[in-house]
């Protein structure tokens, strides 16, 4: 049976493979219980990138579903989740260029402003790094952080997405997209100048409430 | 003499360690004399954890049952 709490990583993986050797001969509850343990990862992804529920929900049918069917060819020389975690980014990504197709060129983002001489021309009023450890996300924060990720172009947003919170490798996304590493990179620090910025506003009006 | 600008222009290859011994030379350099380079390098570091955190998401149960009621369907059906 799976644990209700979440076990360290190398507990975990252990487990999947225990029950990736079951499924893989049949048993049928082991391979329920490997998805009940990466569903939540799954879902998150597929909502994170599609940010619809109902997309979200088919994608994670079709990624446990094409998991099934390939389970006899998954050989185990990465970790289950890593494994089920691509098949869904390539489901997800999918989705999101067929809609794409429809959309309108994209913006380039612009980074931070700077003088004539290269100076930064607004510098954070205060590190706020720290604020980051720890304890609970302040809820306010949270919404400023979703809908700042929302406004990013859908090109950028996939890669921060991709590399950031699922934490994909480069090369994994560069095989996923289709786009060369430096392009991947570059996107990929437009986007976090771009998150910091908005960060760095809502903190910035947050101290002059204080 | 490296700008705030060529700085943080490097500032993922210097996470990522993939700066030339040279450039990481320069930038240092540039950091020592900047404190609000510094503070931007901090709060850059820091921006990827946050989102992470902020964009968190469980399967709602109603669609996890969905998710379990499909697949058992589908195995059956195909087996
Ligand atoms: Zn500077």
């Amino acid at each position: 049976m799976p644990q209700e709490v979440a076990t360290p990583e190398e507990d975990r993986q252990q487990e999947d493979q225990r029950l990736l050797a079951l499924a893989q001969a049949g048993d049928m509850s082991a391979f329920e219980a490997l998805v009940e343990a990466h569903r939540d990862k799954v879902f998150g992804l597929a909502l994170r990138m599609t940010r619809s529920e109902a997309d979200a929900a088919e994608i994670a049918q079709d990624t446990f579903l094409a998991a099934y069917q390939h389970l006899k060819e998954f050989r185990g020389d990465a970790a289950f989740g890593s494994w089920v975690h691509r098949i869904a980014a390539n489901h997800a990504l999918m989705r999101l260029r067929h809609r794409r197709v429809v959309q309108a060129a994209e913006d380039e983002l612009k980074g931070p402003e700077f003088t004539e001489r290269g100076s930064l021309a607004d510098y954070p009023e205060r590190d706020w790094s720290r604020d980051a450890e720890g304890k609970a996300l302040d809820a306010e924060l949270g919404l400023a952080i979703q809908q700042a990720t929302d406004r990013l172009p859908e090109g950028y947003r996939e890669v921060f997405l991709l590399k950031d919170v699922e934490g994909l490798s480069y090369e994994q996304i560069s095989e996923l997209t289709g786009d060369s590493v430096p392009a991947i990179k570059s996107r990929l620090h437009r986007a976090r100048l771009a998150l910091r910025e908005a960060i760095d506003q809502f903190y910035n009006q947050g101290s002059a409430r204080v | 003499m490296y700008t705030c600008k060529d700085s943080i222009n490097l500032l993922m290859d210097y996470l990522d360690g993939e700066m030339t011994p040279e450039d990481a030379q320069h930038l240092k350099e540039h950091l020592q004399g900047c404190a609000p380079c510094v503070d931007f390098l901090r709060t850059y570091r820091a921006t990827p954890g946050l989102c992470k955190r902020a964009l968190a998401k469980s399967m709602p149960q109603e669609l996890s049952s969905k998710l379990t009621e499909f697949l058992r369907s589908k195995i059956k059906s195909a087996s």
